[in-house]
């Protein structure tokens, strides 16, 4: 379908001897939320890795709005409009809280076409530390530091890694805030989570992933019953 | 044709003999790497300032190089573990950046103080024997260069067992592996580090001893060891001694090679080294035999 | 008229101050201590810019000067004027770093310190066998004297010099303001993540890295001016790559004065124990791990987190106030 903002074709990902990611296709459409679910070790952030140019796949292609980004350069994929967070967070430790984001700004997005960081900080509750050192700054805020980081480079696609782990019952009402409201700008989300909450409320649809290989696809209501995926979790 | 391939036959056997020397120099910095994930940078000067010691107990005392070692060792031995214990590991906890450092300033003290002590003009180990040759067939073997053979293997085989067989050895190898792991084992990772380095150190008392038998050395002589040990143990890969093995065998032959062909001069022999150091570097730095 | 900040006045003033010492008779023992001074702050000021800013820890300054020296010394018998010579080595030292950049940017940290260490190795070897043109001087063999600079004076290589020391500091200040040093700093900080925000991190090291050898190339050859005799251990001397790497460290890594502090201490410490020979660089290795392992921050951070420059800052920001109140 000409619609799909992404569409990953048959990839393979092999290190030495493991195979971390075979024969993987999805397409995601435009605007809506993708769960992406798994045991440990299923090859997920070995797959986010993929689409964003961290690594090269040894074989199978990758489509962006219409163009092939397969093997092109991390940065260059951030031009094209894809943003991604770690799932450990790795912010720029000197710089300052907002200075992360500058650096967003100014390195990954369009000319003319940026958002306002200090919006940005608002909607991710940081605005009260935008003069601190990022170094400095709680565990817990250095992931939505991660994520306004991705949110700087105005991209069309963001990848969310685990961006609930750890987070309170308190908190998660929250990050499901904020997933909405990414959608509400119209982005896309392709997100990588455990806690089954956000699975559940924030997303559209969920592909599963074990060993490598999808083993389902579908919404979340489909995809808990499917018995491919509580054996996948459950043995 | 036929003069040239027998006239090769000479510089391959000092190639590979002198490929023990390079083995050596290289598994001091490999150990220390391998454990600790440091270069030492004064790896070269290190084992240049075991050239002057047991230059020291030959002018001053008449000993001979070899039985200087009685000394040698544990007095470089006793120095790597102090080093290591109150230098580099401090500096382990701000960066491994800083660590780096350390061992530059380590470099610069040992270079100056040869200076200091013993002057830029080049010295060298003169025993009796050193000049020795064998005949065997039609090849002469200098007893130097088969004495770094000789003391490769040695080092090597010994260096092995002690890691398999002792317990600080295998408490090194658990440390270099995974840390947590090791520390849950009851093993004191900086203590480790001590040890490791001040084996290190052991081992380039010997490295300078057999360079003083087989080379001219100066101050200055230092970084150039350090490239080349380094070649070593990215060409053979980290963890392995076979591959350090054949890796100084491959420098060992560089060297002896760069030099044979008439008009292919000192130059190709020093720089063919260190050529080969910088590609091996920028294509594949974990070497053949790395993991 | 846009009023320049008071600090931007006091700088210029210093220098200004700096550069009359050789017109106003001060001795020729200081003007040298400075001028080794200048040389040691461009380079500790690149060195900075290399791996305090960049997180690119390269041993090979002394490649980048060497080069230049050759250059403008064998240039000097082909005819070329030494104000060409200049620019010809710090040109021929950025080309070089030009070309090594991708397979040198391929290592990663360690490994990018040693094979950019192999390099002056290299040269050093190199330059002892090629004698493209026929001079010899005196004594060293294989090394080569600069021929055209009878005429230069003391007072104007001390003036190269200063300048090359300003543009360094200045270069510095310009980069870390603009877009250049954001993407720098975040390189160092972590590159994966740079990588993923947009910034091209092979380009931007690439910028870095051509800049540094290029003014150090410049530094280099305006040293070979000042002494106008080059060889391969001289030239190539590991030297060049202590100077600027205690300068930086001993002076605050990462910090735009620290170089400033640290190359003023390493040049007094040379010239405090020049007469002890080799001990003064023992000297200097040792209070290079003593400042690593104590005071990594440097001179220049303790004097921050110390809080020094609060007083004097308040006393200048009461001063502007008032003078330029009086202005408007």
């Amino acid at each position: 379908m000409e619609t799909a903002v992404l569409s990953v074709d048959r990839l393979n990902k092999r290190f030495g001897g493991i195979v971390a990611v075979k024969d993987m296709s999805f397409e995601v459409q435009a605007g809506e939320v993708l769960g992406l679910m798994g045991p440990n070790g299923a090859g997920k952030t070995t797959l986010l890795n993929l689409i964003a140019g961290t690594y090269s796949p040894n074989s199978g292609r990758v489509n962006f709005r219409g163009r092939d980004i397969t093997g092109l350069p991390a940065h260059k994929i951030c031009h094209l409009g894809i943003a991604r967070t770690y799932q450990i967070p790795q912010p720029f430790t000197s710089l300052l809280v907002r200075d992360n984001l500058r650096v967003a700004a100014t390195y990954g997005s369009k000319k003319g076409d940026k958002l306002e960081l200090d919006e940005i900080l608002d909607l991710v509750d940081l605005s009260k530390q935008k003069g601190m050192m990022a170094g400095d700054l709680a565990t817990v805020s250095l992931k939505r530091l991660e994520l306004a980081r991705a949110l700087a480079s105005n991209p069309t696609l963001i990848l969310l890694d685990e961006i609930a782990a750890g987070s309170s019952d308190r908190e998660l009402p929250r990050i499901l805030g904020i997933i909405e409201e990414i959608r509400k700008m119209g982005k896309t989300v392709v997100l990588v989570e455990h806690v089954m909450k956000v699975m559940v409320e924030a997303v559209d649809r969920i592909i599963v992933i074990d060993k490598g290989e999808k083993i389902a696809e579908g919404t979340p209501g489909e995809v808990m019953k499917d018995e491919k995926v509580l054996a996948a979790y459950f043995g | 044709m036929e003069n040239f391939l027998v006239g090769l036959a000479p510089p391959i056997i000092k190639g590979i003999l002198l490929g023990g020397l390079y083995v050596v120099i290289a598994l001091g910095l490999s150990l220390v790497f391998g454990v600790m994930k440091l270069i030492n940078v004064g790896h070269g000067d290190l084992v240049i300032l075991g050239s002057y010691f047991a230059y020291a107990a030959m002018t001053s005392l008449g000993i001979d190089p070899f039985l200087s070692l009685v000394m040698g060792v544990p007095l470089f031995f006793a120095f790597g573990f102090f080093v290591q214990q109150f230098i580099i590991n401090r500096t382990f906890r701000i960066s491994l950046d800083a660590a780096l450092i350390a061992c530059f300033g380590i470099s610069i003290i040992v270079q100056s103080l040869c200076q200091a002590i013993w002057t830029p003009f080049a010295r060298s180990l003169t025993t009796p024997y050193q000049l020795h040759t064998f005949a065997v067939g039609p090849l002469t073997i200098p007893l130097n260069y088969l004495l770094d053979f000789i003391g490769g293997l040695a080092v090597m085989l010994a260096l092995r067992e002690f890691l398999r067989r002792t317990y600080l050895g295998r408490a090194i190898v658990a440390a270099s592996q995974n840390t947590t792991v090791a520390k849950r084992m009851g093993i004191n990772p900086n203590r480790v580090y001590s040890f490791a380095f001040a084996i290190a150190m052991a081992c380039a008392a010997v490295a300078g001893v057999l360079q003083g038998l087989t080379f001219y050395f100066q101050p200055a002589s230092g970084p150039p060891y350090l490239i080349i040990s380094f070649g070593v143990v990215i060409i053979g890969g980290l963890g392995s001694m076979a591959g350090t093995f054949i890796g100084g065998m491959i420098f060992g032959l560089t060297q002896t090679l760069g030099g044979y062909p008439p008009g292919g001069s000192m130059l190709v022999q020093n720089i063919a080294a260190y050529l080969l150091v910088f590609v091996v570097l920028a294509v594949r730095p974990q070497g053949i035999f790395g993991r | 008229m846009k009023i320049p900040r008071l600090t931007t006045l006091i700088s210029v003033a210093g220098l200004v101050v700096l550069a009359l010492f050789p017109v106003i008779g001060i001795p020729l023992r200081w003007l040298n201590y400075l001028f080794l001074f200048f040389i040691y702050l461009a380079l500790a000021n690149m060195w900075n810019l290399l791996a305090g800013y960049t997180g690119l820890i390269c041993l090979c300054p002394h490649a980048f000067v060497g080069l230049a020296g050759y250059t403008l010394a064998i240039g000097s018998w082909l005819g070329v004027p030494f104000q060409a010579g200049l620019i010809a080595g710090a040109a021929v030292a950025a080309l070089f770093a030009l070309l090594i950049s991708y397979p040198v940017f391929r290592m990663k940290g360690i490994y990018f310190a040693i094979g950019t260490l192999v390099l002056p190795e290299v040269f050093k070897v190199w330059f002892s066998y090629w004698r493209p043109v026929g001079n010899i001087y005196q004594g060293m063999g294989a090394g080569y004297s600069v021929t055209g600079v009878g005429g230069v004076t003391l007072g104007d290589v001390y003036w190269l010099g200063l300048v090359i020391a300003a543009v360094s500091i200045f270069l510095v200040h310009m980069i870390l303001r603009a877009r250049l040093g954001l993407g720098l700093t975040a390189i160092r900080d972590n590159e994966n993540s740079a990588a993923s925000a947009g910034v091209n991190v092979f380009r931007l090291k690439l910028y870095s890295f051509v800049i540094a050898a290029f003014v150090m190339g410049i530094a280099g050859a305006i040293y070979y001016i000042y002494s106008p005799r080059i060889n391969p251990t001289g030239g190539f001397d590991i030297r060049w790559l202590l100077m600027a790497l205690m300068g930086t460290v001993i002076g605050g890594e990462g910090i735009e004065e620290g170089p400033i502090i640290g190359a003023a201490i390493v040049t007094f410490l040379t010239f405090l124990l020049a007469s002890y020979g080799a001990w003064s660089l023992l000297i200097q290795g040792v209070i290079l791990i003593v400042v690593v392992t104590v005071m990594p921050q440097g001179i220049a951070g303790l004097l921050r987190q110390v809080g020094v420059y609060r007083f004097p800052a308040k006393l200048l920001q009461a001063a502007e106030g008032k003078i330029y109140k009086n202005l408007k």
